[in-house]
């Protein structure tokens, strides 16, 4: 089987010769190609020698398109910081207030150059295997948008205090969500890979999730044209996975190291796909021996689920890790034993 | 909450004296629904009975308390938001008896520290550090903000302009958590180890306690809630340590 082959197996459920797994590699890239992060992020080519170099070295079963918000903000006037060792973060935002935030334009995905990066990036990769590796393109859901454009703390007296406001907001924000995700795909993505951070009930009560985030997230994803995995972001997304459940479009979830990949099954049901959950950041301080134990334990837990891919949770996998802890992931997905249907 | 600045408050009003509504439990229940709006018109109502600074006392310290308590246990549904909403509240009420002292001509309220604080360098995520200035300024503690992206050598110059004993270093993610190790290095290089003690803080923390030792911090605690008892117990380690 190929990557795509595997991958698809995983969602459609049907046997595979070995579990798929993913890598969030997307900064680690820079490393194995030898490009400077500001070189890596902001040149499409440069990321995807990152990417491919990543896949020629471990072999993941996806190809990643930047794991990285900043752009999306920096699309709508926001500054980000310079990348000094880590992906670049939003120092500066575009607007003060939701009021500000809804005159600005909605940036064009055709010609932003941020946007284009993003693009150029899934473009590139997607071109590189076509119909053997699958390519993820990753964006942020409309509800985690704002936060980039007028911080989180404008964003979150916005939902608790006027909620007709911030329903406007994403109103506005949605055919720009919308349009990249679908652009992504056009331009070969297989799927989308995307956070919901501010409809999880353990960032804003359930009354937010129910009467602001959960009705945007329906209305947006239902204009996607693919598939979308749910990445949990930064909180656990287990306790609080009934706030995403029945969403349209959503193939699967990305669960934090924490969540509980057993009870993830259970309260998802049979067919999403269920990813998880290796502490990708804290993959630096292991040795690959623990990894490899690690990895050995989560794929005997597994073993019969046919919708299971092995992942790294959390954020990039850090620049620091030794290279013998991936391939310790590597080793021990090949010396699994083939899924079933 | 600790007891300084609550005590001093507590003195210059005299308290409210005994009211039969279950105010703390009101207040408590409307932080919990992210309410600002309602704990504040809660807190208005109490003031016209007795005073804002009897609030700070009697109304917010146990009422903080109590949700401090449910946040750490993550008990009952408890989200970031309600932690945001508690320390906009515990600012709002401050802010409220700092104005009113200004007007009446009364002296400072009794301070503790002064401490300071500031998102480590390459970090950017202020909500965190912000709700920490909230919870320590109504427990009485003279803090100096720095904001966001703050170099170890500005956290150890400002430590050592204010006299502080106490720097906190907020960090959101693993990658910029790592640069307390070099706020450590800085603290070290001046000779200030065990004088200039370094409370870590921010969701990384939270979820990997380990790194608070791995990267040279003296402590850290689990939420902004309880982070004015921190203070407190590293403020008391330096004093021990350098009595001067």
């Amino acid at each position: 089987m190929n990557s795509l082959e595997r991958v698809f197996a995983a969602v459609t459920g049907h046997p595979q010769d070995r579990p798929a797994f993913l890598l969030n590699s997307t900064l680690y890239g820079s490393r194995l190609a030898g490009h400077p992060l500001p070189v890596h992020y902001s040149e499409a080519r440069a990321y995807a020698e990152g990417q491919i170099a990543v896949l020629e070295t471990f072999g993941p079963d996806l190809l990643l398109s930047p794991f990285l918000a900043a752009p999306l903000g920096e699309a709508f006037g926001s500054k980000a910081t310079p990348p000094r060792g880590y992906a670049p973060n939003i120092a500066e935002y575009a607007a003060r207030s939701v009021d500000e935030a809804l005159r600005l334009p909605l940036p064009d995905v055709d010609s932003h150059p941020r946007l284009v990066y993003l693009r150029d990036c899934v473009r590139i990769l997607a071109a590189r295997h076509p119909g053997e590796v699958p390519v993820a393109g990753l964006l942020l859901s409309p509800v985690d948008l704002p936060p980039l454009i007028i911080g989180m703390d404008a964003w979150l007296d916005t939902l608790l205090a006027d909620p007709d406001l911030a329903r406007r907001f994403l109103d506005h924000l949605t055919p720009f969500f919308v349009a990249l995700g679908n652009a992504f795909l056009s331009d070969g993505a297989t799927l989308l890979a995307l956070t919901a951070n501010f409809a999880n009930p353990s960032l804003v009560p359930r009354r937010v999730v129910e009467e602001v985030s959960r009705p945007a997230l329906q209305a947006a994803f239902g204009q996607i044209r693919g598939p979308m995995i749910l990445h949990h972001g930064g909180p656990t997304l287990v306790p609080h996975l009934d706030a995403y459940l029945g969403l349209p479009g959503l193939a699967g979830f990305l669960v934090d190291a924490r969540d509980s990949l057993v009870q993830a099954r259970s309260l998802a049901g049979e067919a999403p796909v269920i990813l998880g959950n290796l502490d990708g950041p804290g993959l630096e301080h292991l040795d690959p021996e623990s990894v490899g134990i690690m990895c050995d334990r989560i794929l005997a837990d597994r073993a019969q689920d046919s919708h299971f891919v092995l992942a790294t949770s959390a954020a990039d996998i850090s620049l620091a890790t030794p290279p013998e802890n991936l391939q310790a992931i590597t080793d021990a997905v090949c010396r699994s034993r083939p899924i079933p249907p | 909450m600790t007891e300084g600045f609550i005590k001093g408050m507590g003195s210059v009003t005299g308290g409210s004296g005994a009211m039969e509504r279950d105010w703390c439990g009101e207040l408590v229940s409307y932080i919990r629904g992210a309410d600002r709006v309602a704990a504040n018109a809660l807190i208005s109502d109490w003031a016209e009975r007795s005073s804002y600074e009897s609030a700070v006392v009697e109304l917010m310290a146990p009422a903080l308390e109590l949700f401090g308590k449910l946040w750490a246990d993550n008990a009952g549904d408890t989200s970031l938001a309600q932690g945001y909403v508690a320390a906009k509240v515990a600012e709002d009420l401050l802010s409220k008896v700092l104005a009113l002292r200004e007007t009446s001509g009364l002296p400072p309220a009794p301070a503790k520290g002064p401490v300071v604080v500031g998102n480590i360098e390459d970090d950017f995520h202020p909500l965190g550090r912000k709700m920490l200035v909230a919870f320590l300024r109504c427990d009485g503690w003279k803090v100096e903000d720095l904001g966001v992206d703050v170099s170890p050598g500005a956290f150890v110059d400002s430590a050592q302009e204010v006299g502080a004993r106490v720097v906190g270093a907020s960090a959101m993610m693993f990658s910029t958590a790592k640069n307390v190790k070099r706020l450590r290095e800085e603290v070290d290089r001046r000779g200030l180890r065990g004088r200039l003690q370094i409370a870590a803080g921010g969701a990384v923390f939270r979820l990997r306690p380990e790194l608070v030792v791995e990267f040279g911090a003296d402590g850290t605690s689990p939420t902004a809630l309880q982070a004015p008892a921190l203070f407190q117990e590293l403020w008391a380690r330096s004093v021990r340590l350098f009595p001067g």
